[in-house]
Protein backbone atom coordinates (compact mmCIF):
# COMPACT_ATOMS: atom_id res chain seq x y z
CA UNK A 1 0.00 0.00 0.00
CA UNK A 2 1.63 3.32 -1.04
CA UNK A 3 2.63 6.00 1.58
CA UNK A 4 2.97 8.96 -0.65
CA UNK A 5 0.27 9.28 -4.08
CA UNK A 6 2.03 12.10 -6.55
CA UNK A 7 0.12 13.99 -9.35
CA UNK A 8 0.82 16.52 -11.74
CA UNK A 9 -0.30 17.06 -15.31
CA UNK A 10 3.49 18.62 -15.98
CA UNK A 11 5.68 15.74 -16.15
CA UNK A 12 8.62 17.23 -15.36
CA UNK A 13 6.80 18.56 -11.83
CA UNK A 14 5.94 14.14 -11.77
CA UNK A 15 9.24 13.49 -11.27
CA UNK A 16 10.42 16.60 -8.98
CA UNK A 17 7.43 15.26 -6.54
CA UNK A 18 8.47 11.97 -6.76
CA UNK A 19 12.50 12.72 -5.97
CA UNK A 20 11.14 14.15 -2.41
CA UNK A 21 8.39 11.64 -1.98
CA UNK A 22 11.24 9.01 -2.38
CA UNK A 23 13.66 10.60 -0.13
CA UNK A 24 11.17 10.75 2.38
CA UNK A 25 9.77 7.68 1.63
CA UNK A 26 12.19 5.31 2.21
CA UNK A 27 13.18 6.68 5.54
CA UNK A 28 9.66 5.88 6.94
CA UNK A 29 9.68 2.33 5.00
CA UNK A 30 6.55 3.61 2.73
CA UNK A 31 6.03 2.56 -0.49
CA UNK A 32 5.67 5.55 -3.23
CA UNK A 33 2.98 5.77 -6.39
CA UNK A 34 2.38 8.07 -8.86
CA UNK A 35 -0.68 8.47 -11.01
CA UNK A 36 -1.65 9.16 -15.04
CA UNK A 37 -5.20 10.90 -15.70
CA UNK A 38 -5.60 11.19 -19.44
CA UNK A 39 -7.51 9.90 -22.76
CA UNK A 40 -5.14 6.77 -23.50
CA UNK A 41 -2.12 5.52 -21.33
CA UNK A 42 1.34 6.49 -22.57
CA UNK A 43 3.82 2.94 -23.58
CA UNK A 44 6.51 4.65 -21.29
CA UNK A 45 4.99 4.96 -17.42
CA UNK A 46 6.95 1.81 -16.40
CA UNK A 47 10.50 4.51 -16.53
CA UNK A 48 8.56 6.77 -13.53
CA UNK A 49 10.24 3.72 -11.59
CA UNK A 50 13.81 5.48 -12.62
CA UNK A 51 12.22 9.02 -10.87
CA UNK A 52 11.27 6.90 -7.24
CA UNK A 53 7.76 5.45 -8.31
CA UNK A 54 7.15 1.65 -7.60
CA UNK A 55 3.72 2.22 -8.87
CA UNK A 56 2.53 4.11 -11.14
CA UNK A 57 -1.49 3.99 -11.16
CA UNK A 58 -3.48 5.10 -14.32
CA UNK A 59 -7.10 5.83 -15.30
CA UNK A 60 -7.76 6.08 -19.13
CA UNK A 61 -10.89 7.24 -20.43
CA UNK A 62 -11.98 9.92 -23.37
CA UNK A 63 -13.64 12.16 -20.38
CA UNK A 64 -10.03 13.46 -19.45
CA UNK A 65 -9.36 16.08 -21.82
CA UNK A 66 -8.40 19.67 -21.97
CA UNK A 67 -7.41 19.28 -18.26
CA UNK A 68 -11.50 19.52 -17.42
CA UNK A 69 -11.31 20.14 -14.05
CA UNK A 70 -14.54 18.20 -12.94
CA UNK A 71 -13.59 14.63 -14.76
CA UNK A 72 -9.90 15.07 -13.28
CA UNK A 73 -11.50 15.54 -10.19
CA UNK A 74 -13.35 12.31 -9.79
CA UNK A 75 -10.73 10.59 -11.49
CA UNK A 76 -8.11 11.30 -8.26
CA UNK A 77 -10.95 11.28 -5.79
CA UNK A 78 -11.49 7.58 -7.55
CA UNK A 79 -7.63 6.86 -7.25
CA UNK A 80 -7.64 7.86 -3.35
CA UNK A 81 -10.16 6.27 -2.30
CA UNK A 82 -8.80 2.53 -4.03
CA UNK A 83 -5.17 2.91 -2.97
CA UNK A 84 -5.73 4.92 0.63
CA UNK A 85 -2.57 7.05 0.67
CA UNK A 86 -1.49 8.54 3.55
CA UNK A 87 -0.38 11.69 1.99
CA UNK A 88 -0.82 13.49 -2.06
CA UNK A 89 1.47 15.56 -3.55
CA UNK A 90 -0.36 17.67 -6.26
CA UNK A 91 1.90 20.14 -8.63
CA UNK A 92 0.36 23.49 -7.53
CA UNK A 93 -0.03 24.16 -11.37
CA UNK A 94 -3.25 26.28 -11.86
CA UNK A 95 -5.30 22.84 -12.76
CA UNK A 96 -3.50 20.96 -9.58
CA UNK A 97 -4.77 23.87 -7.16
CA UNK A 98 -7.84 23.22 -8.49
CA UNK A 99 -8.92 19.41 -8.55
CA UNK A 100 -6.89 19.09 -5.29
CA UNK A 101 -8.99 21.14 -3.65
CA UNK A 102 -11.91 20.47 -5.44
CA UNK A 103 -10.70 16.30 -4.13
CA UNK A 104 -10.08 17.47 -0.88
CA UNK A 105 -13.27 19.40 -0.19
CA UNK A 106 -14.51 15.64 -1.35
CA UNK A 107 -12.72 13.44 1.10
CA UNK A 108 -13.65 16.03 3.95
CA UNK A 109 -9.42 16.40 3.65
CA UNK A 110 -7.04 19.09 4.35
CA UNK A 111 -4.61 20.44 1.92
CA UNK A 112 -1.24 22.03 2.92
CA UNK A 113 -0.72 24.71 0.19
CA UNK A 114 2.15 26.08 -1.56
CA UNK A 115 4.51 23.09 0.94
CA UNK A 116 8.07 23.45 0.62
CA UNK A 117 9.02 20.47 2.93
CA UNK A 118 6.94 17.55 4.97
CA UNK A 119 7.66 14.69 6.88
CA UNK A 120 5.45 12.07 9.05
CA UNK A 121 5.58 12.50 12.80
CA UNK A 122 6.55 9.02 14.75
CA UNK A 123 2.73 8.89 14.88
CA UNK A 124 2.34 8.90 11.00
CA UNK A 125 0.75 12.04 10.95
CA UNK A 126 1.77 14.44 8.19
CA UNK A 127 4.15 17.73 8.90
CA UNK A 128 4.44 20.08 6.41
CA UNK A 129 5.91 23.77 6.24
CA UNK A 130 4.07 25.75 3.77
CA UNK A 131 4.52 29.34 2.47
CA UNK A 132 2.95 32.31 4.05
CA UNK A 133 2.05 35.93 3.18
CA UNK A 134 3.19 35.76 0.07
CA UNK A 135 6.68 33.95 1.08
CA UNK A 136 7.38 36.33 4.10
CA UNK A 137 7.40 33.37 6.17
CA UNK A 138 6.74 29.81 6.62
CA UNK A 139 4.29 27.74 8.30
CA UNK A 140 4.35 24.35 10.08
CA UNK A 141 1.22 22.50 9.81
CA UNK A 142 0.49 18.89 11.02
CA UNK A 143 -2.57 17.91 8.69
CA UNK A 144 -5.18 16.15 10.64
CA UNK A 145 -6.72 14.12 8.26
CA UNK A 146 -6.25 11.12 6.10
CA UNK A 147 -5.23 11.46 3.47
CA UNK A 148 -3.46 14.75 4.18
CA UNK A 149 -2.89 16.53 0.78
CA UNK A 150 -0.37 19.29 -0.08
CA UNK A 151 0.49 21.17 -3.01
CA UNK A 152 3.67 21.89 -4.26
CA UNK A 153 4.96 24.49 -6.80
CA UNK A 154 7.11 23.36 -9.52
CA UNK A 155 10.79 23.47 -8.98
CA UNK A 156 10.59 23.48 -5.12
CA UNK A 157 11.74 19.73 -4.70
CA UNK A 158 14.65 18.38 -7.12
CA UNK A 159 13.99 15.53 -9.43
CA UNK A 160 16.54 12.71 -8.42
CA UNK A 161 17.32 9.70 -11.40
CA UNK A 162 17.70 6.41 -9.68
CA UNK A 163 17.98 2.43 -11.14
CA UNK A 164 13.97 0.96 -11.37
CA UNK A 165 10.82 0.75 -13.53
CA UNK A 166 7.82 0.76 -11.83
CA UNK A 167 4.46 -1.64 -12.14
CA UNK A 168 2.08 0.15 -14.04
CA UNK A 169 -1.85 -0.51 -13.17
CA UNK A 170 -4.91 0.44 -14.63
CA UNK A 171 -7.56 1.31 -12.16
CA UNK A 172 -11.39 1.41 -12.92
CA UNK A 173 -12.72 4.60 -11.82
CA UNK A 174 -16.42 6.17 -12.27
CA UNK A 175 -16.47 9.63 -14.64
CA UNK A 176 -19.14 11.78 -15.05
CA UNK A 177 -19.95 13.59 -17.75
CA UNK A 178 -19.07 17.03 -16.97
CA UNK A 179 -21.50 20.31 -16.73
CA UNK A 180 -18.47 22.40 -18.22
CA UNK A 181 -17.62 22.18 -22.06
CA UNK A 182 -14.61 23.19 -23.92
CA UNK A 183 -15.87 25.63 -26.67
CA UNK A 184 -12.09 26.59 -27.61
CA UNK A 185 -8.45 25.34 -26.85
CA UNK A 186 -6.06 28.05 -27.66
CA UNK A 187 -1.86 26.72 -26.87
CA UNK A 188 -0.02 30.16 -25.56
CA UNK A 189 3.13 31.02 -27.86
CA UNK A 190 6.48 30.11 -26.48
CA UNK A 191 4.65 28.36 -23.45
CA UNK A 192 6.99 25.43 -21.97
CA UNK A 193 9.98 27.51 -21.64
CA UNK A 194 11.94 26.06 -18.47
CA UNK A 195 12.50 29.27 -17.14
CA UNK A 196 13.40 27.00 -13.75
CA UNK A 197 16.62 25.30 -15.62
CA UNK A 198 18.45 28.34 -17.21
CA UNK A 199 21.61 29.45 -15.35
CA UNK A 200 20.98 33.16 -15.84
CA UNK A 201 17.78 35.00 -15.79
CA UNK A 202 17.71 38.44 -16.77
CA UNK A 203 14.44 39.14 -15.31
CA UNK A 204 12.27 42.47 -16.84
CA UNK A 205 10.07 44.58 -14.76
CA UNK A 206 7.67 47.48 -15.64
CA UNK A 207 10.50 50.21 -15.72
CA UNK A 208 11.76 49.07 -18.95
CA UNK A 209 9.94 51.65 -20.56
CA UNK A 210 9.12 49.84 -24.64
CA UNK A 211 9.33 46.72 -25.70
CA UNK A 212 11.80 47.69 -28.14
CA UNK A 213 14.18 47.50 -25.36
CA UNK A 214 13.85 43.53 -25.14
CA UNK A 215 16.87 43.43 -27.40
CA UNK A 216 19.03 45.00 -24.38
CA UNK A 217 17.77 41.91 -22.12
CA UNK A 218 18.25 39.47 -24.77
CA UNK A 219 21.85 40.36 -25.40
CA UNK A 220 22.83 40.25 -21.81
CA UNK A 221 21.12 36.64 -21.46
CA UNK A 222 22.99 35.09 -24.52
CA UNK A 223 26.49 36.21 -23.46
CA UNK A 224 25.66 33.71 -20.85
CA UNK A 225 23.27 31.33 -22.61
CA UNK A 226 20.56 32.93 -20.23
CA UNK A 227 16.93 33.59 -20.65
CA UNK A 228 14.92 36.67 -20.51
CA UNK A 229 12.23 36.44 -17.61
CA UNK A 230 9.57 38.77 -16.30
CA UNK A 231 7.42 39.71 -13.55
CA UNK A 232 3.40 39.35 -13.59
CA UNK A 233 2.61 43.14 -15.06
CA UNK A 234 5.09 42.68 -17.98
CA UNK A 235 2.91 39.64 -18.80
CA UNK A 236 -0.14 40.24 -17.79
CA UNK A 237 -0.43 44.02 -18.77
CA UNK A 238 2.08 44.27 -21.54
CA UNK A 239 1.82 40.25 -23.18
CA UNK A 240 5.65 40.84 -23.47
CA UNK A 241 5.70 36.68 -22.40
CA UNK A 242 2.97 34.25 -21.22
CA UNK A 243 4.52 33.75 -17.80
CA UNK A 244 6.05 35.23 -15.24
CA UNK A 245 8.40 34.94 -12.14
CA UNK A 246 6.84 35.07 -8.80
CA UNK A 247 4.33 33.44 -6.20
CA UNK A 248 1.74 33.24 -8.47
CA UNK A 249 4.16 32.43 -11.42
CA UNK A 250 7.47 31.00 -11.67
CA UNK A 251 9.87 30.01 -9.68
CA UNK A 252 13.82 29.95 -10.82
CA UNK A 253 17.01 29.03 -8.55
CA UNK A 254 19.79 30.49 -11.31
CA UNK A 255 23.53 31.01 -10.26
CA UNK A 256 22.82 34.56 -11.40
CA UNK A 257 19.51 36.91 -11.77
CA UNK A 258 19.68 40.16 -13.02
CA UNK A 259 16.62 42.15 -12.72
CA UNK A 260 15.84 45.27 -15.29
CA UNK A 261 13.72 47.91 -13.42
CA UNK A 262 11.91 45.94 -11.05
CA UNK A 263 10.84 46.94 -7.66
CA UNK A 264 10.95 44.46 -5.10
CA UNK A 265 7.73 43.27 -4.34
CA UNK A 266 7.80 40.76 -2.11
CA UNK A 267 5.30 38.44 -4.67
CA UNK A 268 7.94 38.67 -7.28
CA UNK A 269 10.88 38.54 -4.94
CA UNK A 270 9.72 34.75 -4.01
CA UNK A 271 10.16 33.61 -7.49
CA UNK A 272 13.48 34.48 -7.64
CA UNK A 273 15.27 34.88 -4.39
CA UNK A 274 16.58 31.06 -4.54
CA UNK A 275 18.66 32.69 -7.17
CA UNK A 276 23.07 32.15 -5.77
CA UNK A 277 23.47 35.95 -7.06
CA UNK A 278 21.16 38.75 -7.40
CA UNK A 279 22.03 42.12 -9.06
CA UNK A 280 19.45 44.51 -9.43
CA UNK A 281 19.64 47.76 -11.89
CA UNK A 282 17.09 50.12 -11.03
CA UNK A 283 16.84 54.22 -11.12
CA UNK A 284 15.47 54.70 -7.93
CA UNK A 285 17.66 54.34 -4.98
CA UNK A 286 14.58 53.64 -2.70
CA UNK A 287 13.91 50.64 -4.64
CA UNK A 288 12.92 47.86 -1.95
CA UNK A 289 14.72 45.28 -4.61
CA UNK A 290 17.86 46.55 -3.75
CA UNK A 291 17.63 45.07 -0.17
CA UNK A 292 16.67 41.83 -2.25
CA UNK A 293 20.03 41.86 -4.18
CA UNK A 294 23.40 41.39 -3.86
CA UNK A 295 24.99 44.18 -6.16
CA UNK A 296 22.81 47.00 -6.69
CA UNK A 297 23.04 49.62 -9.65
CA UNK A 298 21.45 52.92 -9.52
CA UNK A 299 21.24 53.73 -12.91
CA UNK A 300 18.52 54.00 -16.28
CA UNK A 301 18.59 51.09 -17.49
CA UNK A 302 18.70 51.29 -21.08
CA UNK A 303 21.65 53.41 -20.51
CA UNK A 304 23.09 51.05 -17.90
CA UNK A 305 22.91 47.85 -19.74
CA UNK A 306 24.48 48.60 -23.45
CA UNK A 307 27.59 49.78 -21.12
CA UNK A 308 27.11 46.70 -19.05
CA UNK A 309 27.44 44.60 -22.01
CA UNK A 310 30.42 45.98 -23.75
CA UNK A 311 32.27 45.85 -20.66
CA UNK A 312 31.50 41.86 -20.08
CA UNK A 313 32.16 41.30 -24.25
CA UNK A 314 35.79 43.40 -24.01
CA UNK A 315 36.56 41.85 -20.64
CA UNK A 316 35.40 38.36 -22.35
CA UNK A 317 33.32 37.45 -18.88
CA UNK A 318 32.06 34.04 -18.90
CA UNK A 319 29.32 32.50 -16.16
CA UNK A 320 32.16 30.54 -13.92
CA UNK A 321 31.73 27.04 -14.13
CA UNK B 1 -29.76 37.19 -12.11
CA UNK B 2 -28.87 37.67 -8.85
CA UNK B 3 -24.97 37.56 -8.25
CA UNK B 4 -23.02 36.93 -5.01
CA UNK B 5 -19.22 38.54 -4.98
CA UNK B 6 -17.59 36.73 -2.25
CA UNK B 7 -14.70 39.07 -1.39
CA UNK B 8 -12.10 39.36 1.78
CA UNK B 9 -11.05 41.80 3.87
CA UNK B 10 -7.33 41.43 3.88
CA UNK B 11 -4.01 41.50 5.89
CA UNK B 12 -1.45 43.63 3.41
CA UNK B 13 1.19 41.02 3.65
CA UNK B 14 3.80 43.44 1.62
CA UNK B 15 4.13 45.16 5.08
CA UNK B 16 4.74 42.15 7.26
CA UNK B 17 8.40 42.11 7.91
CA UNK B 18 10.49 39.84 10.01
CA UNK B 19 13.34 40.01 12.77
CA UNK B 20 16.64 39.22 10.86
CA UNK B 21 17.60 37.99 14.47
CA UNK B 22 14.89 35.83 15.94
CA UNK B 23 13.15 34.79 12.47
CA UNK B 24 10.00 36.15 14.30
CA UNK B 25 6.78 37.52 11.91
CA UNK B 26 6.23 40.91 13.26
CA UNK B 27 2.69 41.26 13.15
CA UNK B 28 1.91 44.16 15.01
CA UNK B 29 0.88 47.05 13.02
CA UNK B 30 -0.15 45.14 9.94
CA UNK B 31 -2.96 46.68 7.97
CA UNK B 32 -6.05 44.98 6.79
CA UNK B 33 -8.08 46.01 3.47
CA UNK B 34 -9.96 45.25 1.32
CA UNK B 35 -7.82 42.84 -1.20
CA UNK B 36 -6.80 43.69 -4.48
CA UNK B 37 -7.95 40.78 -6.33
CA UNK B 38 -11.77 41.58 -4.45
CA UNK B 39 -11.77 45.14 -6.82
CA UNK B 40 -11.21 42.81 -9.90
CA UNK B 41 -14.81 40.81 -8.20
CA UNK B 42 -16.68 43.69 -7.36
CA UNK B 43 -15.55 44.93 -10.74
CA UNK B 44 -16.86 41.73 -12.47
CA UNK B 45 -19.73 40.80 -10.56
CA UNK B 46 -20.85 45.04 -11.04
CA UNK B 47 -20.44 44.81 -14.65
CA UNK B 48 -22.41 41.30 -15.50
CA UNK B 49 -25.04 43.28 -13.35
CA UNK B 50 -24.84 46.18 -15.68
CA UNK B 51 -24.80 43.95 -18.68
CA UNK B 52 -27.72 41.45 -17.79
CA UNK B 53 -29.61 43.50 -14.83
CA UNK B 54 -30.02 41.81 -11.49
CA UNK B 55 -28.48 42.97 -8.16
CA UNK B 56 -25.23 42.21 -7.28
CA UNK B 57 -24.68 41.22 -3.02
CA UNK B 58 -21.48 41.06 -1.46
CA UNK B 59 -20.76 38.01 1.11
CA UNK B 60 -17.31 37.92 3.71
CA UNK B 61 -16.27 36.39 6.75
CA UNK B 62 -14.48 38.96 8.68
CA UNK B 63 -14.13 40.48 11.89
CA UNK B 64 -17.07 43.31 12.84
CA UNK B 65 -14.56 45.64 13.14
CA UNK B 66 -13.87 45.45 9.22
CA UNK B 67 -17.49 47.26 8.87
CA UNK B 68 -16.68 50.33 7.89
CA UNK B 69 -14.33 49.07 5.06
CA UNK B 70 -16.72 48.03 2.95
CA UNK B 71 -18.01 51.70 1.91
CA UNK B 72 -15.94 51.82 -1.33
CA UNK B 73 -16.93 48.11 -2.06
CA UNK B 74 -20.87 49.51 -1.86
CA UNK B 75 -20.04 52.22 -3.81
CA UNK B 76 -19.17 50.40 -6.78
CA UNK B 77 -22.96 49.54 -7.24
CA UNK B 78 -23.63 46.56 -4.36
CA UNK B 79 -26.67 45.90 -2.85
CA UNK B 80 -25.50 45.05 0.27
CA UNK B 81 -22.30 43.58 2.13
CA UNK B 82 -22.74 40.62 4.24
CA UNK B 83 -20.23 40.36 7.20
CA UNK B 84 -20.09 37.20 8.86
CA UNK B 85 -19.03 37.66 12.01
CA UNK B 86 -15.64 35.32 11.97
CA UNK B 87 -16.66 32.48 14.16
CA UNK B 88 -13.19 31.64 14.85
CA UNK B 89 -9.70 33.25 16.52
CA UNK B 90 -7.70 34.37 14.23
CA UNK B 91 -7.46 33.96 10.56
CA UNK B 92 -10.18 31.39 9.18
CA UNK B 93 -9.32 28.37 6.99
CA UNK B 94 -9.91 27.43 3.85
CA UNK B 95 -12.47 24.44 4.34
CA UNK B 96 -14.47 26.65 7.11
CA UNK B 97 -14.74 29.44 5.21
CA UNK B 98 -15.73 27.58 1.97
CA UNK B 99 -18.43 25.62 4.43
CA UNK B 100 -19.64 29.38 5.89
CA UNK B 101 -20.07 30.96 2.46
CA UNK B 102 -21.95 27.98 0.91
CA UNK B 103 -24.38 27.95 3.87
CA UNK B 104 -24.48 32.39 3.22
CA UNK B 105 -25.09 31.77 -0.33
CA UNK B 106 -27.95 28.99 0.02
CA UNK B 107 -29.28 31.25 2.89
CA UNK B 108 -29.21 34.23 0.40
CA UNK B 109 -31.49 32.23 -2.03
CA UNK B 110 -32.04 31.96 -5.87
CA UNK B 111 -28.55 32.57 -6.23
CA UNK B 112 -27.58 32.49 -10.64
CA UNK B 113 -24.29 33.38 -9.96
CA UNK B 114 -21.26 33.62 -7.73
CA UNK B 115 -17.61 35.86 -8.06
CA UNK B 116 -14.83 34.67 -6.36
CA UNK B 117 -10.88 36.02 -6.44
CA UNK B 118 -8.90 32.97 -8.01
CA UNK B 119 -6.55 33.37 -4.48
CA UNK B 120 -6.94 35.91 -1.66
CA UNK B 121 -4.37 38.73 -1.11
CA UNK B 122 -3.06 37.03 2.32
CA UNK B 123 -4.01 33.51 2.78
CA UNK B 124 -3.04 32.67 -0.57
CA UNK B 125 -4.53 28.79 -0.91
CA UNK B 126 -6.26 29.20 -3.97
CA UNK B 127 -8.65 26.46 -2.28
CA UNK B 128 -11.56 28.79 -1.37
CA UNK B 129 -12.98 28.66 -4.97
CA UNK B 130 -13.05 25.04 -5.94
CA UNK B 131 -14.00 24.07 -2.22
CA UNK B 132 -17.28 26.46 -2.84
CA UNK B 133 -17.69 24.82 -6.25
CA UNK B 134 -17.97 21.69 -4.26
CA UNK B 135 -19.72 22.70 -1.27
CA UNK B 136 -22.74 24.03 -3.21
CA UNK B 137 -22.97 21.50 -6.50
CA UNK B 138 -22.19 24.27 -8.68
CA UNK B 139 -19.90 24.27 -11.65
CA UNK B 140 -16.90 26.56 -11.66
CA UNK B 141 -14.71 28.34 -14.25
CA UNK B 142 -11.75 29.32 -12.47
CA UNK B 143 -8.56 31.68 -13.42
CA UNK B 144 -12.03 33.72 -15.46
CA UNK B 145 -10.22 36.43 -17.59
CA UNK B 146 -13.47 37.74 -19.17
CA UNK B 147 -17.31 36.23 -18.34
CA UNK B 148 -20.57 36.98 -20.82
CA UNK B 149 -23.78 34.94 -20.65
CA UNK B 150 -24.96 33.38 -23.43
CA UNK B 151 -28.31 31.35 -24.20
CA UNK B 152 -28.34 30.80 -20.40
CA UNK B 153 -25.32 29.63 -20.05
CA UNK B 154 -21.59 31.33 -18.61
CA UNK B 155 -19.20 31.47 -21.11
CA UNK B 156 -15.37 32.27 -19.89
CA UNK B 157 -11.90 32.79 -21.37
CA UNK B 158 -9.82 30.55 -18.70
CA UNK B 159 -6.42 31.10 -18.47
CA UNK B 160 -4.07 28.57 -17.48
CA UNK B 161 0.07 28.37 -17.94
CA UNK B 162 0.38 27.06 -21.41
CA UNK B 163 -3.35 27.29 -22.77
CA UNK B 164 -6.20 29.46 -22.95
CA UNK B 165 -9.48 27.97 -22.96
CA UNK B 166 -12.76 29.29 -23.70
CA UNK B 167 -15.44 27.40 -21.58
CA UNK B 168 -19.35 27.27 -20.90
CA UNK B 169 -21.32 25.82 -17.75
CA UNK B 170 -24.93 26.15 -17.18
CA UNK B 171 -26.28 28.57 -14.40
CA UNK B 172 -26.35 28.70 -11.40
CA UNK B 173 -22.06 28.81 -11.69
CA UNK B 174 -19.12 30.07 -9.98
CA UNK B 175 -16.69 32.24 -11.57
CA UNK B 176 -13.31 33.12 -9.86
CA UNK B 177 -11.24 35.50 -11.82
CA UNK B 178 -7.88 36.71 -12.21
CA UNK B 179 -6.28 40.39 -11.35
CA UNK B 180 -6.51 40.52 -15.52
CA UNK B 181 -9.64 40.17 -16.28
CA UNK B 182 -10.59 44.06 -15.82
CA UNK B 183 -9.92 47.64 -14.45
CA UNK B 184 -11.73 48.28 -11.27
CA UNK B 185 -13.69 51.23 -11.37
CA UNK B 186 -13.29 54.20 -8.91
CA UNK B 187 -17.21 55.22 -7.34
CA UNK B 188 -17.64 58.96 -7.91
CA UNK B 189 -18.61 61.40 -5.20
CA UNK B 190 -22.08 60.79 -5.32
CA UNK B 191 -21.96 57.07 -5.75
CA UNK B 192 -19.67 57.81 -2.29
CA UNK B 193 -22.19 59.71 -0.79
CA UNK B 194 -25.07 57.27 -2.14
CA UNK B 195 -23.59 54.03 -0.67
CA UNK B 196 -23.54 55.55 3.02
CA UNK B 197 -27.10 54.89 2.76
CA UNK B 198 -26.41 51.02 2.17
CA UNK B 199 -26.36 48.49 4.87
CA UNK B 200 -23.57 45.76 5.69
CA UNK B 201 -25.94 43.13 7.07
CA UNK B 202 -23.86 41.29 10.37
CA UNK B 203 -24.69 37.93 10.58
CA UNK B 204 -23.57 35.44 13.28
CA UNK B 205 -22.81 31.30 12.28
CA UNK B 206 -25.04 30.28 14.75
CA UNK B 207 -28.04 32.62 14.82
CA UNK B 208 -28.37 33.14 10.99
CA UNK B 209 -26.57 30.19 9.60
CA UNK B 210 -27.25 27.39 12.19
CA UNK B 211 -24.00 26.27 12.27
CA UNK B 212 -21.66 25.39 14.93
CA UNK B 213 -19.15 27.50 15.86
CA UNK B 214 -17.94 24.49 17.43
CA UNK B 215 -17.85 22.01 14.76
CA UNK B 216 -16.36 24.49 12.45
CA UNK B 217 -13.42 24.92 14.87
CA UNK B 218 -13.02 21.33 14.73
CA UNK B 219 -13.25 21.21 10.90
CA UNK B 220 -10.20 22.69 10.08
CA UNK B 221 -8.16 19.78 8.98
CA UNK B 222 -4.46 21.78 9.24
CA UNK B 223 -3.00 22.37 12.75
CA UNK B 224 -0.52 25.43 12.93
CA UNK B 225 2.49 24.45 15.01
CA UNK B 226 5.20 27.20 14.45
CA UNK B 227 6.06 30.18 12.12
CA UNK B 228 9.10 31.56 11.28
CA UNK B 229 10.21 34.34 8.83
CA UNK B 230 12.36 34.09 5.89
CA UNK B 231 15.09 35.39 6.15
CA UNK B 232 17.47 35.69 3.32
CA UNK B 233 21.05 36.57 3.29
CA UNK B 234 22.41 39.48 0.27
CA UNK B 235 24.93 41.33 0.11
CA UNK B 236 23.12 44.35 -0.30
CA UNK B 237 25.91 46.57 -1.87
CA UNK B 238 24.79 49.47 -4.08
CA UNK B 239 27.10 51.30 -6.71
CA UNK B 240 26.20 54.26 -7.87
CA UNK B 241 27.64 57.10 -9.42
CA UNK B 242 27.64 59.72 -12.86
CA UNK B 243 30.60 57.15 -14.66
CA UNK B 244 28.64 54.18 -16.39
CA UNK B 245 31.61 52.69 -17.40
CA UNK B 246 33.33 52.81 -13.86
CA UNK B 247 30.34 51.46 -12.44
CA UNK B 248 29.98 48.82 -15.03
CA UNK B 249 33.45 47.55 -14.78
CA UNK B 250 32.78 47.97 -11.04
CA UNK B 251 30.07 45.15 -11.28
CA UNK B 252 32.46 42.81 -13.46
CA UNK B 253 35.10 42.97 -10.64
CA UNK B 254 32.84 41.95 -7.54
CA UNK B 255 31.36 39.31 -10.07
CA UNK B 256 34.43 37.86 -11.01
CA UNK B 257 36.34 38.50 -7.36
CA UNK B 258 33.06 36.41 -6.00
CA UNK B 259 33.22 33.33 -8.59
CA UNK B 260 30.19 34.18 -10.11
CA UNK B 261 31.91 34.97 -13.43
CA UNK B 262 35.44 33.86 -14.80
CA UNK B 263 38.02 35.38 -17.29
CA UNK B 264 37.65 38.79 -18.07
CA UNK B 265 40.51 40.06 -16.63
C1 LIG C 1 -1.76 38.00 -4.72
C2 LIG C 1 -0.71 38.64 -5.59
C3 LIG C 1 0.16 37.83 -6.32
C4 LIG C 1 1.15 38.41 -7.11
N1 LIG C 1 2.01 37.58 -7.78
C5 LIG C 1 3.01 38.14 -8.48
C6 LIG C 1 3.98 37.31 -9.15
O1 LIG C 1 3.92 36.09 -9.11
N2 LIG C 1 4.97 37.92 -9.84
C7 LIG C 1 5.10 39.29 -9.91
O2 LIG C 1 6.03 39.77 -10.55
N3 LIG C 1 4.21 40.08 -9.30
C8 LIG C 1 3.16 39.54 -8.60
N4 LIG C 1 2.27 40.36 -8.00
C9 LIG C 1 2.37 41.82 -8.26
C10 LIG C 1 3.42 42.50 -7.42
O3 LIG C 1 2.87 42.86 -6.18
C11 LIG C 1 3.96 43.78 -8.11
O4 LIG C 1 2.89 44.60 -8.45
C12 LIG C 1 4.78 43.50 -9.36
O5 LIG C 1 5.72 42.50 -9.13
C13 LIG C 1 5.50 44.76 -9.79
O6 LIG C 1 6.19 44.53 -10.99
P1 LIG C 1 7.47 45.41 -11.41
O7 LIG C 1 8.49 45.36 -10.35
O8 LIG C 1 7.85 44.93 -12.77
O9 LIG C 1 6.83 46.87 -11.63
P2 LIG C 1 6.82 48.16 -10.72
O10 LIG C 1 6.45 47.85 -9.33
O11 LIG C 1 6.03 49.14 -11.49
O12 LIG C 1 8.34 48.63 -10.69
C14 LIG C 1 9.04 49.17 -11.76
C15 LIG C 1 10.40 49.57 -11.25
O13 LIG C 1 11.19 50.02 -12.33
C16 LIG C 1 11.98 51.12 -11.92
N5 LIG C 1 12.29 51.90 -13.11
C17 LIG C 1 11.48 52.73 -13.80
N6 LIG C 1 12.12 53.24 -14.84
C18 LIG C 1 13.36 52.74 -14.84
C19 LIG C 1 14.50 52.90 -15.68
N7 LIG C 1 14.48 53.69 -16.76
N8 LIG C 1 15.64 52.22 -15.35
C20 LIG C 1 15.70 51.43 -14.27
N9 LIG C 1 14.64 51.25 -13.45
C21 LIG C 1 13.49 51.88 -13.73
C22 LIG C 1 11.12 51.84 -10.92
O14 LIG C 1 11.96 52.59 -10.04
C23 LIG C 1 10.40 50.70 -10.22
O15 LIG C 1 11.11 50.30 -9.07
C24 LIG C 1 1.27 39.82 -7.19
C25 LIG C 1 0.41 40.61 -6.45
C26 LIG C 1 -0.56 40.06 -5.65
C27 LIG C 1 -1.46 40.96 -4.85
Amino acid sequence: MPGILVYSEKHQVVRELLGKARQVADEKGMAVAAVYLGESVPEDLADLGAWGADTVYTVASPLLVGLNPETYTDALAGVIAEVKPELVLVGATKPGLEISARTAARLGAGVASFCVDFDFSAEGVVTAQCMIYSGVGINTYQIKTQPALATVAPAVFEAVKRDGSAVVTALDVSIRQPAMTILEYKEKAAAGVRWEDAPVIVDVGMGMSDKSHLGLAEELASLFEGQVACSRPVSSERDWFPEWLGLSGKKIHADLCITLGISGSIQHVVGIRDSKTIVAINSDENAGIFSQADYGVIADLHEFVPILVAALKARSAKLAR
Amino acid sequence: MKIVACIKYSLDASEVKVDAASKELKMAGVPYKVGVIDKHVLEMAVSLQEAYGGTVHAITVGPVSAKESFREALAMGLEEVVLIENPLEGQVAPDVTAVVLAEAIQKLGDVDLVVCGEVSDDGFTYQVPPRLAEALNMPLISFARTAAIENGRLVADRDLEDSVQTVSVPLPALISVVEESNTPRRPTLLEAMKAKKKPVNIWNVETDLGLSAADLQQKAALEKVSAEGVVVHRKRQILKGDDLNALSNELVDLLLADHILEGGA
